[in-house]
């Protein structure tokens, strides 16, 4: 099981849930588990099946862009963090 | 490269001593310092704190450059400024310039009172060593990286929200660039922005410092040392993160860094804002590829007060002004005529 670590300004996308356990063994899986169990977040993060490019994803630390993107393999003990990028002042 | 305090005596350096005695600068990487120019683009929170550590450092010439007047809710964060500047009404850039030549007599400092765009970029950072980026928008931080990818000339890329900031050290060239990290800015509406969220004083100047430090890194030399990392700090909850991002480069296609297109430079991407002429409006023209999401701009506005809307558009009251914002992105605020305020009022309450 990977945890899922989504970002505080999205929480109220998911139920306030910051954290969770999926059972995807991809990245793409795992959006697809988002997808279903929480269609607002997934409706932030992704458009018409792709991730939407101000949002970068990180597995271990490490963006998938530079591993095999959403194919990169998940397991046990791996952290997922999906993170849009803000404005920022 | 200034020659200015290049050949500064011993005594002139004297006042730096607490910082060449740590070993990695030493009396070289001060006169390296003393002869290094830098631009600073935004004098907001960010930008202060980054202008307030360099100019005591001893770079030898800073240029700051900012759009914006002082206003009382900035005192929280922006520590260069104070309640008598706020009575001045002083553009920022020459507030802070006034404060840190009472600080540092020793170098140079250039208050450039402009909204850094597409036509005046290269003119203002051609001429400095590294850019430093205290400005609250991607719109601008696009063009910084265009600008230095075209340049080939370092940026430290910085942003806060809330009780979060993030920085990275983008040297074009050596390592992934910011359109290789973020490939495009959030739509407008999609995000909080810092006059929905707030924004913590300690956490500004947390990246800020960060930034700063990156900064004498480089301009001494230490490049080993510097951070090829996306870092992520949490004041409030006492986070730290360090995303690796050194691999994207040339592994994502980067129409910037590596395609050298240069889209926002070249006004392709970006504002087209235009005064409205007898009407005391101002039109922010943001060109996106995606629609506007009224549904999320009205939700994060809410806390202002009433938001009217319909299908085409929706409008609202902030700062004593209406904002009439279309799905394209594009708003007319009325109750100024004055191009780069109605830009940051665009930025600060409809986002990017």
């Amino acid at each position: 099981m990977a945890l899922v670590s989504i970002p505080a300004p999205l929480r109220r996308y998911s139920d306030g849930i910051g954290r969770f356990e999926s059972t995807g063994t991809t990245v793409a899986e795992i959006l697809v588990e988002i997808a279903r169990r929480f269609p607002g977040l997934f409706a932030r993060i992704a458009d018409e099946g792709r991730l939407r490019r101000f949002v970068n994803v990180y597995l271990n630390d490490r963006d998938i862009r530079a591993l095999d993107d959403l194919a990169s393999k998940v397991g046990a003990g791996d952290v997922l963090d999906i993170l849009p990028a803000f404005a920022r002042g | 490269m200034s020659t200015t305090n290049s050949a500064a005596p011993d005594d002139r350096l004297e006042r730096y001593s607490r910082q060449f005695r740590f070993p990695p600068i030493g009396e070289a990487g001060q006169r390296k310092l003393a002869a290094s120019r830098i631009a600073v683009c935004g004098c907001g929170a960010l930008g202060t704190v980054l202008a307030n550590h360099l100019v005591r450092a001893g770079i030898g010439f800073t240029r700051i450059i900012d759009r914006d007047f002082i206003e009382l809710h900035n005192l929280q964060r922006q520590i260069l400024f104070d309640e008598t500047d706020v009575v001045a009404n002083l553009p920022k850039a020459e507030a802070a310039a006034r404060k840190l030549r009472a600080i540092n007599g020793d170098v140079v400092i250039e208050p450039v009172v402009t909204d850094l765009d597409s036509t005046n970029i290269l003119r203002l950072v051609s001429d400095v060593d590294l850019i430093l980026d205290g400005t609250d928008n991607f719109e601008t931080r696009y063009l910084i990286n265009d600008a230095a990818v075209k340049l080939g000339k370092p940026w430290i890329f910085g942003g806060v929200i809330g009780s979060e900031g993030q920085t990275m050290t983008i040297r074009p060239g050596v390592g992934p660039c910011l359109r290789c990290v973020i490939e495009e800015s959030p739509p407008p509406g999609m995000t909080p922005t810092c006059e929905t969220a707030g924004v913590l004083g300690p956490a500004v100047a947390v990246i800020a410092s960060f930034e700063a430090v990156e900064a004498i890194k480089l301009l001494t030399g230490a490049h080993d040392a510097l951070n090829t990392q996306l870092f992520m700090v949490d004041v409030w909850d006492w986070s730290f993160r360090r995303l690796e991002i050194a691999g994207l480069q040339g592994k994502v296609d980067c129409p910037c860094c590596l395609h050298r297109r240069f889209d926002w430079l070249e006004g392709l991407l970006g504002s087209h804002t235009t005064s409205l002429c007898g009407r005391n409006s101002v039109q922010v023209a943001t060109r996106r590829s995606e629609p506007l999401d009224f549904d999320a701009l009205a939700e994060r506005l809410s806390p202002l007060g009433e938001i009217r809307r319909n299908a085409f558009l929706l409008k609202f009251t902030a700062d004593g002004h209406e904002f009439t914002v279309f799905p394209d992105g594009r708003a007319i605020i009325k109750g100024t005529s004055d191009i780069a305020k109605a830009r940051t009022l665009h930025a600060q309450y409809i986002g990017n």
